[in-house]
Parts: C-alpha cells; structure tokens; sequence
C-alpha cells in the first residue's frame, strides 16, 4: 500500500523586525512557542510524536540539540525524539520533506517540520586567534606553557565577532551577489517595487480576512507580522534610497527583506493515519528537489531553484503551467523576478503572476531564515485545500551557498 | 477588613530599610489587620525574560506562577514594614509556600495584586504567619499565594502549632545544578528582594551563615522550571523550605510523577539531605 505525507496544519509565531517586540526570546523560546501553539491547535499536549525536525541558520553552539530541547520545554510528550538539519534558507522545507520521506517510507506516522530563527539572539564569537590561544592553553600541561600560550594575545585580538551573512568563499553578501543578479537579467527598480508592495497589499488582506486565524498564534503580546506595511505604496517605495548595488542600484530596503524574529512548525501525518485519528488533511507533499549552483565561479547565488525546478518537473512530468498556485520565497524581489526571467529564458515557461504568493510573501511577512519554509508550506497547503481536491502548488526557496530547494504540494 | 489602596507596587530598597529596624514593641506580636492592594499592574517583558532565564525557565507569553508571587513580594515587605506591625520581614524565616494558578496568565494581562497578613499563631521558636496574595485579572481570582514566615523570638499567646513536614525519603537525584557565586546578585535583579544575606558575605554572618544564601524563591522557581512543561492550566504547588543553600554550591534535584501530579525536591548532591520540598497538585 502507498503510503503519503500530508500536511496537518501549520503554526508560527508573528514574524517581528530583529531587535524589537522578540528580543528577549532565543531559538529556543521561538521554537517552543511555535510547537505549543502547534500542539494546542491539534490537540497534541501530552501525546508523544514520531519525530520533529526543526533547525535555525544562526545557531549558538549551545544549542546543538535545539529542536530535541524545545520539544521537551514544549507541550508535547518528552519522548517524542528531535532532529536538527540546517540548509540555510531552504532549512524549513528540508525539515518538512525530512518528516515527509520517513512517513512515506513507513519510518513514521505523524511528525512535525519546523525552523526558527532569531537576528536578535545571533551568536556573538570571539576572534580566531584568541579562540585559538585559549585552546592552546586549556590543552597545556605545564604553567610556563600554558602563560606562553596566553602571552600570544593581542589587545584586538579581544573584540568580539558578530556573524556574518556573507558567503565564505566570495565575500559578498548575500545583498551583494543579488545585486549581481539582478542587473545581469535586467530587473528594474519599478518592477521590484511592484512587487514588494503586492507582497504588502497581500499579506495585509490575508491577515484582514482572517486567513492566518488558525496558522499563527501570538507571541509576547504580539498577534501581526509586524514587519507589514499596509499603507506602504510605489511613491513610498520609490523614494527609498538603494541598499546594494552601489548608487545606481535598484534594491532598497524596501524591496529586500529585513532581519526577522520568529518560529514555524508544520504537522504532517500519514494521509490514513490522519484520517483515523480525526485531523484534518489539507496538502500532500508530492515530491521535491534540491539543486545547487556554483556561484564561485559566477552562478546566480540565489537561482538554484529554477535547476531544481527544471529536475522536479522532468521527473514528474509536469510543466510550469501546471499549478494553481505559486509561493517563490522573496528573498529579494529581484530574487523573484530574475527566477521567473530564467525560467521564461530556459524554455520552462511564465506562470500567472496573480496566482504567485497570493497572501503575501517574505518581503511584507519578513525571513526569519529556518522559518520561512514553514511558513509558505503550510499556508500554501491552506490555500490549496481552500481551491478543492487536486489543486497542485509549487514552492520554491533560494538558500545561501548557492542552494534553492522546490516542492510540490496537492490538495487532498 | 479595610483595604488600603497603593497607587503602584513599592519600591523595594527603601521599604526593605524599614523593614531592617527592628520594632520598638516589646508586648504580644501584631500584624496589620488590613489588606494592601494595587491595581492594574503591568507586567515588564524585558524583566520577565531576565526572570525566566535566571530561573530556568523558557520566555513564553505565559509567565511563571513564581512570577506572579515576585510581583506581590513588594506588598509583604510593605505589611511587615509599618508601624501596625510588630514583626519585621527582614527578620523572618520563609518556611512554606504554596501557591494556586487558577488559569494561565500571559504577559500581556494587567493585574490587581493585593496582599494581607494572616494566622498569627504561636511556634516553639517564635510566631508563624501567612502572608495571603492573590491576583486579580478583570474581577478573575487567577493566582492566590499563601507564604507562611516564622518571626523568631515572637511572642503569641496559645499553644504551639508545629509545621507539617513529609518526611524526606532519601532519593537519587537525577540532575545536578551548580549555583555560581553570584546567583543571589542575579536573582535580586529580577526579583528587586534586596535582602543582603543572599549577596553579601558580611551580612550572610551576621545572619549565623558562612556564606550567602539563594533565595528561597529561586530554588522553588528552578524546581518548578523543571517541571512546567508538563503541567496543566491550572494547578497548585505546595514547597517547604527545609534548610538554606549556600552560593556557590552544587545540589542535586529530583521530580517525578506522583498520585497524578508531582513530587520533588532540590536536595544535596547525594540526594540524601533535601534543602527544599515540593509537591504539584492539577487543578481539578
């Protein structure tokens, strides 16, 4: 017998701009927040799961087993067992295609997809040479040696060390490549701006509509994606000065996402189990595909999607015409406009727009990196449900290290 | 019973200084008959979040039930401060608690936080008495506190009332929490409880202790962090302070699943000797 993953439902914390109404919170606590909410929308409490996988992008050290601690400060029963994977951007749909796989294999019954990721609690890491001095002398045996390692430190060798979103192997951020991109095929300023303030018109209308009633739960008194604008117009938009690409560059602040606070966890079951156990079945994940590019030697950084996409498409033969719906992660608007370009260039075809990120996207909601992925799956998931059995959905997320990740979601 | 309204919750220190001289009275114990109540006190996230993270627990728009009592701590000091007062708080032996949380309160919520003092009754050692807290939340009974202090040296007319104490079987802990030297600094931070016998060396002496002492509301707080995942809406925990922690220090603690809610205890590091006890009971 066929065994298929669907998705349950979803739950995410308000997504905030880094440093504000989430500061206070870790990982973990975003983490926790998103699986409680999760729990209690499904009645979860207290029932031991198959497994959650959940991971973040900035990640302290302290927390190498993340998701496995947030699942026992969580609701949910201690001995349900915890993975952390991590693939950058594209981690929240990892995490879902990870519980996915093992329910369709037959390693699970119900599981939950999740990623979390706070810019306000990032890693704070001291510099190279004082890490390597202190190792030095911890591994000592004898005082003199153990000063003599010490003595090799430098008044700024002291400064602490921030992370950085740039790519180790081209120093550019992730901006930077962008910038790249998006002259190279051409972007205008105009289009991004459309874009962006589509994402905002969208989401604020989803959000007035109540369509996140049961997707989000509130966090710290926080119950809105507070990132959104709803009264943000082109004229607003347009006289925002630019962020990357020198003085003549077409990305601003408006029309590239923010630093982001927050949590998404996505149930899946298997589509009998479901049923059995009286829950709701909104989406299948029919299948997905990495891809990666190598943007080392000039790739488009963030245009691993349209390889991955191509692939998916070919195995299940399938055309770009053929969804109903579209959620592209927004990265960057131009991020979204140069891979419908390279789509339409590679002979895969256009898409309607009107049916792209119908509710919004990164740009109006934010990207809290790991998180982003629960995001779009389960409320794609919802939409297609909403449109009835067999309205198929394509997801597509671009990561860092010149990765994109595409998944294809059916309505049961 | 009158009820004596404060526009905001006390500040700490200056009250904490009247609470340190000691009572000219020298005839039977008193206590203040009346009730000290504040309305509409908002909750402080940044403070919270230092709360949670000082005891153990996770930053949730749901705050701590030892929250809510942190919060009346100000009104037991202002009872046990006054001149209708003859015992004073700095004077005092936390010996139980117990506290009810009658539905989960988030963060968000604006409460009516009151106090009274209670049940003077005699004791070998002294006096006993409860200090009864509750919070209000629109009109809603959500959290109520009783935390029973002995006043050594107090005289009380009747007959002795001995504490209630489980005895302690040992048991093997099955974790180990090392408390660092400055644990009572970090605690009073987010307390505002100023009492020097838990940061000061000097004072820790003259109070009969070679060195500080945790406050007794961190360890009950850090016990229950442990546990509150698992907890329902609503419940009650009973602890009882069975002898004090010096900092630094290393304890062991253990919890379990008991008659449908929790036993445990914060003990030494063999489990054998326990400094605190706690029993969790759901709210039927």
């Amino acid at each position: 017998m066929t065994r298929s993953a669907v998705i349950v439902g979803g739950n995410r914390t308000p997504f905030v701009k880094a440093g504000t109404s989430f500061a206070a919170a870790s990982n973990s606590d975003l983490l926790t927040a998103a699986l409680d909410g999760l729990a209690a929308r499904f009645g979860l409490a207290g029932r031991r799961l198959d497994e959650v996988a959940g991971g973040a992008v900035l990640k302290h050290s302290r927390d190498f087993n993340l998701t496995r601690e947030a699942v026992m400060g969580s609701a949910l029963d201690p001995t349900t067992p915890a993975v952390d994977l991590q693939q950058a951007c594209a981690t929240g749909v990892e995490t879902v295609v990870y519980i996915a796989n093992k329910i369709a294999l037959g390693q699970a019954d119900v599981g939950v997809g999740a990623g979390v990721d706070s810019a306000s609690d990032a890693p704070i890491t001291i510099t190279e040479p004082l890490r390597r001095a202190l190792l030095r002398a911890n591994r000592a045996r004898s005082l003199p040696e153990r000063l003599r390692a010490l003595a090799t430190i430098r008044p700024h060798h002291l400064a602490p060390v921030a992370p950085q979103v740039v790519e180790p192997r081209t120093g550019l951020s992730m901006g930077e490549h962008q910038a790249v991109t998006t002259a190279k095929w051409e972007i205008t300023r105009q289009a991004q701006d459309e874009l962006a303030l589509a994402s905002h018109r969208n989401l604020a209308a989803a959000w007035d509509s109540g369509f996140f009633g049961d997707l989000v739960t509130g966090y710290l008194g926080v119950n809105r994606d507070g990132l959104l604008r709803p009264d943000t117009s082109l004229e607003k938009l347009a006289v925002l000065k630019p962020a990357f690409g020198g003085p003549d560059g077409t990305m601003t602040a408006g029309n590239s996402t923010p630093l982001t606070d927050g949590a998404a966890a996505v149930l899946l079951a298997e589509e009998g189990w479901a049923e059995a156990n009286g829950l709701p079945r909104l989406a299948r994940l029919v299948d997905a595909q990495v891809a990666a590019v190598d943007h080392t030697s000039g790739d488009d950084l963030l245009l691993a999607p349209t390889d991955a996409a191509a692939r998916l498409l070919e195995r299940q033969g399938m055309a770009l015409g053929d969804f109903e719906l579209y959620e592209l992660h927004e990265a960057f608007a131009a991020t979204v406009l140069a891979t419908l370009a390279k789509w339409e260039k590679s002979g895969l075809g256009t898409i309607d727009t009107d049916r792209m990120n119908v509710t919004g996207s990164s740009l109006a909601a934010g990207h809290p990196f790991a998180a982003t992925g629960g995001r779009i799956v389960a409320t794609l998931a919802k939409l297609l449900h909403a449109r009835g059995s067999g309205a198929r959905g394509l997801v597509s997320v671009c990561a860092a290290g010149g990765q994109g990740i595409v998944a294809i979601l059916e309505a049961v | 019973m009158s009820v004596r309204e404060l526009p905001e919750l006390p500040s700490l220190v200056p009250l904490f200084a009247k609470a340190v001289l000691p009572s000219l009275d020298r005839g039977p114990a008193r206590i203040p008959g009346d009730t000290v109540l504040v309305r509409g006190v908002g909750q402080d996230l940044g403070r919270l979040a230092d709360y949670d993270r000082v005891c153990g627990f996770g930053l949730s728009e749901v705050v701590p039930p030892t929250w809510l009592h942190v919060l009346t701590f100000g009104l037991h000091i202002e009872l046990l401060s006054g001149r209708d007062s003859t015992i004073r708080l700095a004077g005092v032996v936390h010996v139980s608690n117990r506290m009810r949380l009658h539905r989960p309160v988030v963060v968000t919520d604006r409460l009516d936080v009151s106090a009274r003092a209670t049940n003077l009754r005699p004791h070998k050692r002294g006096a006993l008495l409860d200090i009864v807290g509750e919070v209000h939340v629109d009109g809603e009974l959500v959290w109520d506190g009783v935390s029973t202090y002995l006043a050594p040296g107090a005289k009380v007319p009747g007959t002795d009332e001995q504490l209630a104490r489980e005895e302690y079987v040992p048991t093997t802990p099955n974790a180990v929490w090392r408390l660092p030297a400055d644990l009572g600094r970090q605690y009073r931070a987010v307390s505002g409880d100023p009492n020097p016998i838990h940061t000061s060396r000097l004072a820790a002496r003259a109070f009969g202790f070679a060195r500080p002492i945790i406050h007794g509301m961190w360890t009950h707080a850090r016990l229950l962090a442990a546990v509150q995942p698992r907890l329902p809406d609503a419940y009650a925990v009973e602890v009882g302070f069975a002898r004090p922690i010096l900092l630094p220090g290393t304890v062991g603690a253990w919890w379990r699943p008991d008659a449908g809610g929790w036993v445990a205890a914060v003990t030494d590091r063999a489990g054998a000797k326990p400094y605190l006890t706690a029993r969790i009971t759901p709210s039927p």
